[in-house]
């Protein structure tokens, strides 16, 4: 069948592509999991002038479109490029992977903080209570008490967060960065075989529904608590 | 007064002020505990009983007054904790024990039991342990201790709490109305644990609304009516002969 044996010819780059988008997403993602926690917690119960700046950074990611975002850091670097240049950055910044992945940290964490910041202000009271009462230091109130339960409450959404982040790494393609849609692209505008999109959606399905798979199993253990058997 | 040492005196507490915006809840509260008193306080709702009992252990920072334990005095002002490794070390000292429990969810019977002591007091994970599951043998709850809390009954968590208190071998321990959240016939078991406490000489300070408990176990009762104490003093002296009217109504409309 024609439609294999252009899958057949297409693989090697899409699958060159799909680890292109992989590492876009799964940076991307992680540099945002690394800061928000911090973040979150400023959110929550930070000073004021923190909590203000904060919330001016998310309405700003929020309120923007993620290409938008993108072309100001692809584009708008290319203006400071002495700048840059002298900083020691511009090799940073030459790169449209680089770019892509600072963009989509950025713009994840500010998704993450929120998110995060809804599970901090969700876990129950009498819990910290409890974990003063007995004397722990709050660094130990949050490791043990606060980001357990705060991470449990907000793993659906986090996991979703990332899933449209994946979606969204697409756009890296427009800033000439050839994940699996660039690839895509390049092979469509050599070809012209429009296929080869049905065969990326087939990818990008398969990438997430294995992420769902992954992120609900690890949903599953953290809610060995919850699991009450014969109570509601 | 009976003749004392200082170390006798574990908790003192002065003319505890507490006020939420203008509004005065505790006005000039003063309690001592000595080792093996066992205190109950008593009052109607709103009159600041709960308030009082976590301005000790400065879950609630009071807004004058003073609190020692063991003869140290915790420094606070204007509403803010002065040395919070120094509330930290004195509330290893207060056990505490919630009306709704307050179990961490996420850990299992023997981990809340164990997680004072090993992450507060830096135990050894398996001394701990022993020490955990002989608690848990204590209240009756050895079986229990792989289960989480949301499989365990309001009074069995409420034991579970107790243990967890214990486990900090704490001085004394305030009881925050421990059955009020519970079913009536679930009450018995944990008074029984309390009552246990009481007759191996713990210090415990206790608000509640059992009444028998108040008049039988405990060797003084405080009465609070409108942010002050209204009476003190033994319990068979209160409750066969109150001097104040309000208590007098208060044990009428009880019995």
């Amino acid at each position: 069948m024609a439609f294999f044996d252009t899958l057949a010819a297409n693989l090697p780059k899409l699958l060159d592509g799909t680890v292109t988008t992989l590492a876009l997403t799964g940076l991307g993602a992680a540099i945002a999991a690394a800061a928000s926690p911090g973040l979150a917690l400023l959110r929550a119960n930070g000073p004021l002038p923190a909590q203000l700046a904060l919330r001016a950074y998310i309405s700003f990611v929020r309120g923007t479109p993620l290409l938008a975002q993108l072309f100001l850091v692809f584009y708008g670097s290319g203006q400071f490029r002495a700048e840059l240049t002298a900083l020691g950055l511009w090799g940073f910044f030459r790169d449209p992977f680089n770019c892509a992945v600072l963009v989509f940290a950025v713009n994840s964490c500010a998704y993450q903080t929120e998110i995060l910041r809804g599970g901090i202000q969700a876990v129950a009271v009498g819990e910290i209570e409890a974990a003063r009462a007995v004397g722990m230091s709050r660094p130990t109130i949050l490791r043990r008490v606060v980001f357990p339960h705060a991470y449990r409450i907000a793993w659906p959404a986090l996991g979703n967060e990332i899933i449209l982040l994946m979606k969204a790494s697409a756009l890296a393609s427009i800033v000439t960065v050839f994940d699996l849609m660039g690839r895509t692209r390049q092979i469509f505008s050599r070809s012209f075989e429009f296929s080869v999109y049905f065969q990326a959606a087939v990818l990008y399905l398969i990438i997430t529904a294995c992420f769902v798979y992954l992120w609900r199993f690890a949903e599953r253990r953290m809610s060995r608590h919850m699991a009450a058997p014969g109570r509601a | 007064m009976q003749p004392q040492t200082p170390q006798d005196l574990v908790l003192h507490a002065q003319d505890i002020r507490k006020s939420f915006g203008t509004h005065e809840v505790l006005k000039g509260i003063s309690l001592q505990a000595r080792n093996h008193d066992v205190i109950s306080i008593l009052g109607a709702s709103g009159s600041g009983k709960s308030t009082f009992l976590r301005c000790l252990n400065f879950l609630e920072i009071p807004s004058s007054g003073s609190v020692a334990v063991h003869g140290e005095t915790i420094a606070f002002r204007n509403g803010r904790i002065g040395d919070q490794r120094q509330i930290e070390r004195m509330r290893q000292h207060l056990g505490m024990v919630f009306q709704q429990f307050n179990l961490w969810t996420h850990r299992t019977v023997l981990e809340n039991v164990m997680e004072g002591p090993v992450q507060v007091k830096h135990k050894p994970k398996a001394e701990a342990r022993d020490q955990a599951e002989a608690l848990l043998a204590r209240v009756g709850l050895a079986e229990r201790m792989h289960h989480y809390p949301s499989q365990l009954s309001g009074g069995q968590q409420q034991r579970v709490a107790i243990a967890r208190a214990l486990a900090m071998e704490p001085d004394a321990i305030l009881f925050d109305e421990p059955t009020s959240a519970l079913d009536p016939e679930l009450v018995g078991e944990v008074l029984k644990v309390m009552q246990d406490l009481a007759a191996e000489g713990r210090t415990m300070i206790v608000v509640t609304h059992e009444m028998a408990f108040a008049r039988e176990v405990s060797t003084e009762v405080v009465f609070l009516h409108q942010g002050l104490v209204a009476e003190q003093g033994p319990p068979e002296k209160l409750f066969n002969n109150p001097e104040s009217e309000v208590f007098a109504r208060f044990i009428s409309k009880i019995r």
